[in-house]
């Protein structure tokens, strides 16, 4: 029986080509679309997954208060993870750490790499696997590094031995390579390529043994016996336990949700990518109904030529149920061609895919549960896609279709419409979703970010640097190539050092802003463009104007209305006198407003030097100039660069991500959509082809028959732009609350999507329309 | 042996067109012995094909008695009805309606997949069929490869794969020339003769010729036998 039934798809599937090929087609788009969200969920949700101790460890963030107001930060006081390890019994491991990037140099070989200061504990955290070396003797040498396989093999050559190779850091210090683990995989959310003992990077800072300064991450590893709300709850108390006059408080969060679930909003979890693992999760499955309802609209719609068929196996003695066995094997049959073919694209296109997602994803057809998914959307699709054609085709009463009465539609054709409007629907607000999430990118990256982020370069220095930066500054304005060069302790468009504490005169209660610190040298304004828009800026020689700050204009404002030019500044180390207000800037959130900044002239702090290049200088001799220069001065660093505007658009790559996924997930539900409707347009044509010959030879126009056919569709496009402009309107802006600085919702972009979603229409059912109206009539006529 | 087939007691057939009620068939009355051959005549809308229907248990009487070989199938359920005309009747259409998609042999294996028959059994039987009537080279082709006396042909070999007690004919041969016709209506007649029970309905004086029984319908009621 069932061959019988494969052999009657196959037949059928290869007689009505046309018809077959949309439904695969379809069908194999949506399961790719699908295919590759799911693989990009598989990914996002395999984060931090492969760790033996995954349930035991926790990042340690901690909740402060500004202007009433709890914020989350990952940084933590110096002493707390000791403290947790003393005073909580139930915290096994605890470890500090801090990301740096230092230079390596081996030789002749240097290269840059980012890495931690750690405490021992950090090896057991993460269960390190040690290739050379061991876990007892990585940290017992206080000048120790640990390096990654790769690192070490970039630093020593590959198959080359590791341990006891002494590499200077930071063209001064020497470390002793005790240990190679494992690089980590890829999934992880705290890459590192090599790791040092704490104490080396806190060597004579005694402020970071303090509580009240927040600058290192904290990672705990709980007892396996530990009770999480107990230890939680111990954890919350601990900071207002060990310093007075506090607020603020550390808890637990969970390794398991650093990647998915780490924004915080008033002190709680309030999401964070998991949003976007939802919404593509539901996207998914939005794209495979769509690609079911183009296959239940076009069986069903093909309803005429399979009633016959009907009628006589039903006189053959058929029941009912072997019709429904019958139609569902073969939408399955269609499916799993549909998959085989999607196999085939979504091989072609994962590479593709990979650059916009910036991942390494990989079909793995060898990984049962992938061969696994991939079969259930199979067959769920062709039970499901099959299910209401089979009910719906196997109702035919033989006696009426074998008659060559017409099949009384009723039912079918007002589902076939509704399906069409909800595929409608689903593309429009498509359409509209992206058409919004583009303008709002546009929007923030247009918006006045209150310096030039074009032609400036951005390049991380060290100590040694610094006193050689105002001769490097003259040679690199002497080449020609250089406007100006400046030093600065945080990079332009990230958050920097921040902290709080500050009073001023005619302040009260200031000592919850939250200030982010800007150490600069004179030159820092008119390098990065920053408008200085009230006082002076810096003295050249810092040494005679240390005491000297500028404001941004957010803090002068919170200064009140009178003049802040000569208002004095406090925070326990001396008095800062404020000379100057600079415009505010944007860093940190690009989509926010961001918090009050204090710039003081004192260079040695800094980690960055900027260079901008002038105006009509190619890039390649700008370059190659300044890498001369620095080349000379600076022999022992690579010549290392990003560009700030380069930067600047990769703060924008989540969006970016969910636009351009948008984009592609608007084309394919489109084109899946208008298969659907190509396929009933010509059915609908085919079905009337007597009813267009009589009109056309009672006089008919081509034209009239054209809106005629093209009419009713028309209608159901109508119907969808109206019921889809509420719910784009409402996914729109509840996307757009996360947004700070934010897009208006202009109502021409519904008017544009519309009009789209007509002339795609109009498009898609007119060619049908045209070939129908200008068919000669003889031939529609002489059938009976 | 005269075993009585089937008959029909006041069997009538009404349907609901918008407000009205119509009366398709009428208090019809009819007794059929098998062996016999019988020829339903009469005018377009006469009631002719829902006689058939009925009979053929495709359709239902709305009133009155319908007895099947002793079985009172105007009282059974659809599933034993349907096994019922499963097992003893044979349909001929006159558009033939064979299942494009299937080849000749398939199309005469039909109704035996939808007895459950084992595979080596179904295909002795549609390959004694094929040779009774002459299309052993045929079986291949598909309908639209067939003339359509050919297709006519396979079509009442799938109608008596079955071993059927009885064949419904509607205008078997309405479709064909009359070199065809009376090719199909010899094979009746032969076929009658081997024992099947037919009852056919057509327009033709000729064809109804064949019958031994020729029955007149009029507006539902049967006017002269």
């Amino acid at each position: 029986m069932i061959i019988n039934y494969i052999k009657i798809a196959l037949r059928s599937l290869l007689k009505n080509k046309g018809y077959s090929f949309l439904n695969i087609f379809g069908l194999a788009i949506g399961i790719t679309c699908a295919s590759l969200i799911f693989l990009w969920v598989e990914d996002e949700v395999s984060f931090n997954t492969n760790f033996p101790n995954q349930d035991q460890v926790f990042y340690v963030p901690t909740n402060q208060n500004y202007e009433g107001e709890w914020r989350t930060f990952y940084s933590t006081p110096g002493p707390l993870a000791q403290d947790m390890l003393d005073d909580i019994p139930g915290i096994e491991k605890a470890t500090r750490s801090n990301l740096q990037e230092i230079l390596f140099a081996f030789g002749d070989n240097s290269i840059t790499r980012r890495g931690r200061y750690v405490d021992e504990d950090f090896l057991d955290i993460f269960s390190l696997k040690f290739i050379e070396g061991n876990r007892e003797n990585a940290f017992a040498n206080p000048e120790a590094i640990v390096l990654t396989q790769e690192t070490s093999e970039q630093l020593f050559g590959k198959g080359e031995n590791a341990i006891g190779k002494v590499v200077k850091v930071s063209n001064k210090d020497n470390y002793l390579v005790t240990g190679v683990v494992e690089d980590l995989p890829k999934n992880v959310t705290f890459p590192f390529d090599w790791i040092a003992p704490f104490e080396r990077y806190a060597e004579g800072e005694e402020w970071m043994t303090f509580y009240g300064n927040n600058f290192s991450d904290t990672f705990v590893k709980l007892a396996s016996e530990a009770n999480f709300e107990t230890v939680d709850a111990q954890v919350r108390a601990l900071i207002r336990k060990k310093e007075e006059n506090t607020t603020d408080y550390a808890f637990l969060h969970s390794i398991k949700d650093w990647h998915l679930r780490s924004k915080f909003e008033g002190g709680e979890i309030v999401g964070g990518r998991i949003t976007y693992v939802r919404l593509f999760t539901i996207i998914a499955f939005i794209i495979l109904l769509i690609a079911c309802i183009n296959f239940m609209n076009l069986s069903t719609a093909r309803s005429e030529k399979r009633a016959n068929e009907v009628g006589v196996r039903k006189a053959m003695g058929s029941s009912r149920g072997r019709l429904i066995t019958q139609f569902i094997s073969e939408s399955l049959i269609l499916a799993f061609i549909a998959a085989l073919v999607s196999a085939l694209f979504l091989a072609v296109l994962l590479p593709q895919f990979n650059l916009i997602i910036e991942k390494d994803l990989t079909l793995g057809l060898g990984n049962p549960i992938h061969v696994l998914v991939l079969l259930t959307i199979t067959i769920i699709c062709g039970v499901f896609a099959g299910l209401y054609p089979a009910f719906y085709l196997s109702s035919f009463k033989p006696v009426q279709v074998l008659k060559g009465l017409k099949v009384t539609e009723g039912s079918a054709s007002f589902i076939r419409k509704g399906l069409v409007v909800g595929q409608f629907t689903v593309s429009i607000v498509f359409i509209i979703f992206t058409i919004l999430v583009y303008q709002q990118i546009q929007h923030a990256k247009n918006r006045d970010l209150g310096y030039d982020k074009d032609q400036l370069l951005s390049m991380r220095i060290d100590e040694d640097f610094i006193p050689k930066f105002d001769v490097i500054q003259q040679e690199l304005i002497r080449t020609g190539s250089v406007q100006n060069a400046t030093l600065c302790n945080s990079q332009l468009l990230s958050g920097g050092n921040n902290g709080s504490g500050f009073t001023w005169k005619g302040g009260t209660n200031t000592e919850d802003v939250l200030i982010s610190f800007r150490n600069v040298t004179e030159s820092f304004f008119e390098t990065t463009g920053m408008e200085i828009i009230e006082g002076r800026g810096f003295n050249k020689n810092y040494e005679i104007d240390s005491t000297s700050v500028l404001i941004s204009q957010s803090l002068a404002k919170m200064m009140g209305e009178e003049n802040p030019i000569g208002n004095i500044i406090n925070r326990g180390d001396g008095p800062l006198e404020v000379v100057g207000v600079v415009k505010d800037y944007v860093y940190g959130d690009m989509f926010d407003s961001s918090d009050p900044v204090l710039f003081m002239n004192y260079p040695p702090y800094a980690r960055y030097m900027f260079i901008k290049t002038k105006d009509g200088v190619p890039v390649d001799r700008a370059l190659s100039d300044i890498e001369a220069v620095l080349k000379t001065h600076n022999p022992a660093y690579p010549f290392e660069y990003t560009f700030v505007d380069e930067a600047f658009d990769a703060k924008f790559k989540n969006e970016q991500l969910v636009g351009e996924l948008s984009q592609i997930f608007a084309i394919l539900a489109i084109l899946i959509s208008c298969l659907g409707l190509f396929g009933l347009a010509a059915y609908t044509a085919e079905q009337r082809s007597k009813e267009i010959g009589v009109r056309k030879v009672l006089g008919a126009s081509v034209s009239g028959i054209v809106k005629l056919l093209s009419k009713d569709f028309l209608k159901l496009v109508g119907i969808s732009i109206l019921i889809s402009v509420p719910i784009a309107w409402y996914a729109t802006y509840s996307w757009l609350q996360d947004y700070a600085y934010r897009i208006e919702i202009n109502w021409i972009v519904f008017l544009v999507a519309g009009v789209l979603a007509v002339i795609i229409a109009l498009a898609t059912v007119s060619f049908q329309a045209i070939k129908a109206a200008i068919a000669n009539p003889i031939k529609s006529l002489r059938t009976e | 042996m005269n075993t009585k087939l089937l008959s029909l007691n006041e069997a009538t057939r009404t349907v609901n067109s918008g407000s009205n009620k119509v009366t398709l068939l009428d208090d019809i009355n009819l007794q059929v012995n098998e062996g016999e051959f019988i020829s339903l005549m009469g005018p377009s809308g006469s009631g002719k094909s829902t006689l058939l229907n009925c009979i053929g248990m495709l359709d239902s009487f709305t009133g009155g008695g319908y007895t099947f070989l002793g079985e009172p199938v105007h009282s059974m359920k659809e599933k034993n009805r349907s096994k019922l005309y499963k097992e003893y009747i044979g349909f001929v259409f006159q558009a033939y309606h064979l299942i494009d998609e299937l080849t000749v042999w398939e199309n005469i294996e039909t109704p035996l997949l939808y007895k459950s028959i084992k595979s080596s059994e179904r295909k002795a039987l549609v390959a004694d069929m094929l040779d009774r009537f002459n299309i052993v080279g045929k079986k291949d082709l598909f309908p639209q490869q067939l003339s359509g006396g050919q297709q006519q042909l396979v079509g009442i070999a799938r109608a008596l794969i079955g071993k059927p007690k009885l064949i419904l004919a509607d205008e078997p041969t309405g479709n064909l020339n009359s070199k065809q016709s009376t090719e199909i209506m010899e094979l009746f007649s032969q076929l009658n003769k081997d024992g099947v029970t037919i009852i056919q309905a057509t327009h033709s004086e000729q064809n109804a010729a064949y019958g031994s029984r020729i029955i007149n319908l009029l507006d539902g009621k049967i006017v002269e036998e």
